[in-house]
């Protein structure tokens, strides 16, 4: 990216890695060093539909990657998670954790010309904690906020949240005009996360037909000086995945971060000419697959029967026939791009045989009609391109170890979420989003008082104090060495225990042509702005 | 005859109502929750705010209940409000019918005329290229499955010789003069429009081929021929106004199967238009949104079945005695 400055995550301390001290920075920034960024041109994306574009009130990548175009945040976050100045230009950590003080750039704009307030930010910041799916999860102990002046803005802290800064980047806190929402309507069907949006960030809202496409503009007011390159963005509304393939093989999209493209599909475009694949740019979101068994009720309520069904899938070859080789063996609850990842788990080598005298061991020998014992494996209805094929080689290979698995396909999401959230399951195929800290999309699946009906929550029904314990810790530790090292044993106890059995992770790519220059690829990729984004000739 | 057109309209409303009853039951028995469906979307909910929906939404309501109150509220012109897109169902409606029924009626009436005209060409020469040439379409048009040829079509004419867009139904940046815009248009139309019309372009040529050939064997024809009547007379005044009959009759009817298709060739195209928009309905449980498409779909095939009456009546004069 194109700003320049601050330290990296690792060796800091703090609030998200900051240092409890002032931290200047100057928004009149040098290009990026490594091309000749030109100004001008329309980038075509493409976006596969949406029903708001306000993301402090939808989460998802159909909402934040054109959210994040629109509004500003207070905070950006650059690569190796570094936090880089953005709405605004320092902030400071009080010694004692528990209040963080931020100055904003000055002259900063909404879409309409009004100026951006501190007002605005605590608007925006009580909106998404209220409104946003993880409010209470990132912002739950931001206990008040102060507005001193316009530019000055205090969150004051009831305990030290380490990953508060981490947070406030525009996918997940964006500066909303509080002119615009605090009507006193309600903020999640406000019609104004659709038409007419005003927003703070690089680019304005153009076109909005949800049938057809979403057009947005270069916000020439923009407060990062000579930013953005772009003129235009064109997202058309591209549902099927072969058809994007197509568009993109064509030259009709220059751009398509979570494409969507299958291995196969992807070895197609590497072969055409001026079309690049990445994979950079998830490292933040965390996309993991999982099998999710039901902890509550026999079998799975034994660990050595789960620890057999770990030893009996390979998931190395999964990763290489499902996912062509384009991704690796899922290790444990994070993403090897999360910047707490552990290696340091224990790892299930293939064993059938060991498998096999667990089962026996645990009670499940070979029945006189043939088999150990039979469930049934639900599949849900979305990213069926990784889950249906899992499912079945689930299915076949557990067949071996002589227990029976019948695989029942969710007609539709909701079918699928109201199983899970009900509890009303033996086992399914699932997966979720880590996002970059853990007390967002790690900690959910974990902690004993989140066994709620609720989809992607500890649905599985796993509690244990010694994790919560651990999670506890690891919530309020600001020390970044120690948190990590508190995760790698989180990580570690997660896979001991066997609460869930690790598949490899997605195969998530960002397709581009050779137009593109700066491609965005920090952690949050697609969904961080993209004013740094150029075309060539 | 306005007595015959009142009645006709009568039956029409009263299939229309019988489609509005029968398609609420089926949807609202079938399974899949809405509400869990949007608070999935939403990423997650409480129980206070899934109970709260429901109500919202009168879905606690016993289901004869909500039956009679849409019925009630259609007869007003309430179509209800979309659980997804949070807009009413008819604001959603009026902004894809049109490049619906744009695609549709291109493709059905391109298939149909063009079609015929195959039809009638090949029948006077029953082995020319012309003749084989039907055959083969015929064939191939009838095995091979809409999306296939979708895709075939894209990779023909878009990627390997690009004449025309792959997607959408206009260019972002496109003319902004009127002529510009429906000539951007018309380009993008070509091929989702030939996907859908493709299979029954085959079947109206096949359908009048045989139709001309069997009205060209008979003896009115014959006795026109005989007393000197051009050949040109014979064929277009005589021979195809009756060889047309079963072609508007099969073209009324299958309509709502052309409205089907859309389906699946908009998906294709990402055409903006109500086939799009009911896949997803499909998906989201949607229910007001794919209830006001169903009902629209239907009155569509309706108002074309009267229309097809209309036009039957005016090409055979007999209808009119009866």
């Amino acid at each position: 990216m194109g700003l320049t400055f601050m330290k990296g995550l690792a060796g800091m301390k703090g609030l998200a890695g900051l240092a409890p001290m002032a931290v200047a920075a100057v928004l009149a920034l040098a290009p990026a060093a490594h091309a000749e960024p030109k100004a001008g041109g329309t980038l075509t994306s493409f976006t596969s539909g949406f029903r708001s574009l306000n993301p402090a009130v939808q989460s998802g990548s159909a909402t934040g990657m054109p959210g994040s175009q629109i509004f500003a945040g207070l905070i950006q976050v650059g690569a190796d998670y570094t936090i880089e100045p953005y709405l605004a230009t320092s902030w400071s950590v009080a010694d004692d954790q528990l209040s963080v003080t931020f100055t904003l750039v000055e002259g900063a704009a909404f879409h309409d010309g009004q100026p951006i307030t501190s007002e605005d930010v605590k608007f925006s910041l009580e909106t998404t904690k209220a409104n946003h799916p993880f409010g209470k999860a990132m912002f739950g102990h931001v206990a008040a906020v102060e507005t001193p002046d316009a530019a000055t803005v205090v969150f004051k802290l009831d305990q030290p949240v380490p990953g508060l800064l981490l947070s406030l980047q525009p996918l997940l806190m964006p500066i909303l005009p509080k002119h615009v929402y605090g009507d006193g309507q309600e903020l999640k069907q406000h019609p104004r996360n659709m038409e007419n949006v005003v927003g703070s960030g690089p680019f304005k809202v153009e076109e909005n037909n949800p049938a057809e496409r979403l057009v947005l503009v270069k916000n020439e007011n923009f407060f990062v000086k000579d930013r953005p390159y772009l003129d235009r963005i064109v997202f058309p509304v591209v549902k099927d995945p072969l058809t994007r393939v197509l568009m993109l093989e064509k030259g009709e999209i220059d751009l398509a971060p979570f494409s969507g493209v299958r291995p196969t599909d992807a070895k197609r475009l590497e072969a055409a000419r001026g079309v690049n694949i990445t994979t950079d740019g998830y490292g933040a979101i965390g996309y993991i697959h999982y099998l999710e068994l039901n902890l509550r009720n026999k079998p799975f309520s034994d660990p050595k029967v789960r620890h057999a069904l770990a030893l009996a899938i390979d998931t190395d070859f999964l990763a290489k026939v499902i996912f062509g080789g384009r991704t690796v063996p899922g290790t444990g609850p994070l993403h090897t791009g999360n910047p707490f990842y552990s290696p340091d788990v224990p790892g299930f080598a293939r064993d059938m045989e060991k498998a096999g005298a667990m089962l026996d061991e645990a009670g499940y020998p070979v029945g006189a009609d043939g088999t150990r014992f039979s469930f049934t494996l639900d599949v849900p209805s979305w990213a069926i391109q990784a889950h249906v094929p899992m499912a079945e080689y689930i299915q076949a290979t557990l067949k071996k170890l002589n227990i029976g698995v019948e695989l029942r396909r969710a007609p539709d999401f909701g079918t699928w979420v109201k199983r899970i959230a009900a509890f009303d399951y033996e086992a399914t195929m699932n997966g979720s989003f880590n996002y970059p800290d853990p007390t967002i999309g790690v900690h959910r699946h974990f902690a004993c008082d989140n066994i709620r009906n609720v989809i992607w929550a500890n649905t599985q029904g796993y509690c244990d104090p010694a994790m919560d314990e651990m999670l506890a810790a690891a919530a309020v530790e600001t020390d970044i060495e120690a948190r990590k090292a508190v995760y790698a044993k989180i990580q570690r106890k997660a896979v001991e225990d066997l609460v869930f059995i690790y598949m490899p992770q997605d195969f998530t790519a960002t397709v581009y042509s050779d137009r593109v220059g700066n491609l965005p690829s920090t952690p949050f990729g697609a969904l961080a702005p993209w004013y740094d984004v150029y075309l060539n000739d | 005859m306005l007595l015959q057109t009142l009645r006709k309209s009568a039956n029409a409303a009263a299939l229309l109502l019988a489609v509005l009853v029968l398609n609420f039951a089926m949807i609202h028995l079938a399974p899949g929750d809405p509400v869990e469906t949007l608070v999935g979307e939403m990423g997650g909910s409480t129980p206070e705010l899934i109970a709260q929906l429901r109500q919202s939404m009168g879905l606690d309501r016993p289901l004869y209940v909500q039956i009679a109150l849409y019925v009630g509220n259609v007869l007003q012109g309430d179509f209800g409000h979309s659980y997804y897109y949070d807009q009413p169902v008819l604001d959603l409606i009026l902004a894809r019918i049109g490049p619906t029924l744009l695609l549709v009626v291109t493709a059905l009436f391109s298939a149909t005329v063009i079609g015929t005209l195959l039809g009638v060409f090949s029948a006077q020469r029953r082995s020319s290229w012309l003749s084989h040439l039907v055959t083969v379409l015929s064939l191939a048009g009838f095995s091979a499955p809409v999306f296939w040829v979708g895709i075939m079509l894209i990779l023909l004419l878009s990627v390997a010789v690009p004449i025309f867009p792959i997607a959408g139904m206009s260019d972002a940046l496109g003319s902004e003069s009127t002529l510009g815009y429906v000539l951007d248009v018309a380009r993008h139309l070509v091929l989702p429009a030939l996907t859908l019309g493709l299979i029954y372009l085959a079947f109206y040529s096949r359908l009048s081929r045989a139709s001309m050939l069997e009205v060209l064997g008979s003896d009115y024809v014959r006795t026109a021929r005989a007393k000197g009547l051009p050949r040109r007379l014979v064929i277009y005044k005589h021979a195809l106004r009756n060889a047309i009959l079963p072609v508007v009759t099969f073209a009324g009817l299958q309509f709502g199967q052309v409205i089907s298709g859309a389906v699946l060739v908009e998906t294709v195209f990402a055409w903006p238009g109500l086939g799009t928009l009911a896949f997803d309905s499909i998906l989201r449980r949607d229910t007001p949104t794919l209830l006001g498409i169903l009902f629209f779909s239907a009155l569509m095939v309706v108002v074309m079945n009267l229309a097809t009456d209309l036009v039957y009546r005016r090409i055979d004069p007999r209808i009119k005695t009866r």
